[in-house]
């Protein structure tokens, strides 16, 4: 029988997109979702082909007096794994739209990395030309995402901040590390 | 000298052109960048007579880095030129089909700048 995904039953299966991860939907019946303090997630969704992932991630802060700013490098690089994992399963990036959520700057007094988490992202989609539908950062709110990566609906509800989890220091991922592999 | 290497990137993300543009150029790379296979065929015909080294994205549109490649090896002119893929992706079947291409060299994204810099030297000279 083929799968429909305007009729799914049962309970979705529920998988959580940790802080350094991108997933991408298989098709089945599946709700991504994370938990937000100062990181962002992008959900994005291609409607033609009904294709959707979302990412989790935090920019590396500058180091001090460096004069730089927040380490942009990761950012992209995990934008452009969900966009590269949607594009195998025959999404096309100039149909893609975007949903923003999380950059929270938790603690007053401290560094506004969610503000530079989310001018990043905005940016990012600007550049790639790809539209934003829905955004929802900043404050000091943790929230809560739930995305459907067949139907592209999100839901974003704020929740208390001992449920965000804590960021993780940014690494580099260990299939990378950015040398080179001569042939 | 960095000074004297031109490098092509192909790479359809124009954060990522950026990012590596001002990469390269502080490290007195002449960079030329192109957003796909086509138009970094199309640049090299007219330009490409005198490129060090091409560095490319595997997933863009209209023509992919394996296609670029491909096309470039069948190119006397471009036969002996180093291509480096900068690619997210790190599969051993992706790897293998873009050494058969002709690829010289594979770094995975998110790339660090020095070890690009090394990588580049170390295949120009």
């Amino acid at each position: 029988m083929l799968h429909n995904p305007d009729i799914a039953v049962g309970a979705p299966t529920r998988i959580t997109v940790m802080q350094g991860q991108a997933y991408v939907g298989t098709g089945s019946h599946e709700i991504l979702t994370t938990v937000l303090g100062s990181c962002i997630a992008c959900c994005m969704y291609d409607p033609t082909a009904r294709v959707g992932g979302m990412n989790h991630f935090l920019l590396a802060e500058p180091s001090p007096n460096s004069g730089t700013v927040a380490d942009q490098n990761y950012g992209i690089y995990l934008m452009e794994l969900l966009i590269n994992q949607m594009m195998t399963r025959g999404g096309v990036k100039s149909r893609m739209k975007a949903h923003l959520y999380g950059g929270a700057n938790m603690h007053s007094g401290m560094a506004r990395i969610g503000d530079a988490n989310a001018r990043f992202a905005r940016n990012f989609l600007m550049e790639e030309k790809i539209p934003v539908l829905r955004i929802d950062v900043g404050g000091e709110a943790a929230r809560r995402v739930d995305f459907d990566p067949v139907m592209g609906r999100t839901r974003c509800r704020t929740v208390e901040p001992v449920a965000a989890p804590v960021p993780k220091p940014v690494v580099t991922p260990q299939s990378g590390g950015g040398e080179l592999e001569l042939f | 000298m960095s000074e004297n290497i031109r490098v092509l990137t192909v790479d359809d993300s124009a954060s990522m052109r950026a990012l590596l543009r001002a990469a390269l150029t502080s490290r007195g790379y002449n960079v030329s960048q192109a957003e796909d296979g086509v138009a970094a065929l199309e640049w090299l015909t007219d330009n490409g007579s005198d490129i060090d080294v091409i560095v490319t994205d595997i997933n863009m549109p209209r023509m992919d880095g394996f296609g670029l490649i491909e096309a470039l090896r069948e190119q006397s002119r471009f036969r002996d030129c180093p291509i480096l893929v900068l690619s997210t992706e790190s599969s051993d079947e992706k790897k293998s089909r873009a050494r058969s291409a002709g690829a010289t060299g594979w770094i995975v994204k998110p790339f660090d700048a020095e070890k690009l810099d090394t990588a580049l030297r170390r295949v120009t000279h």
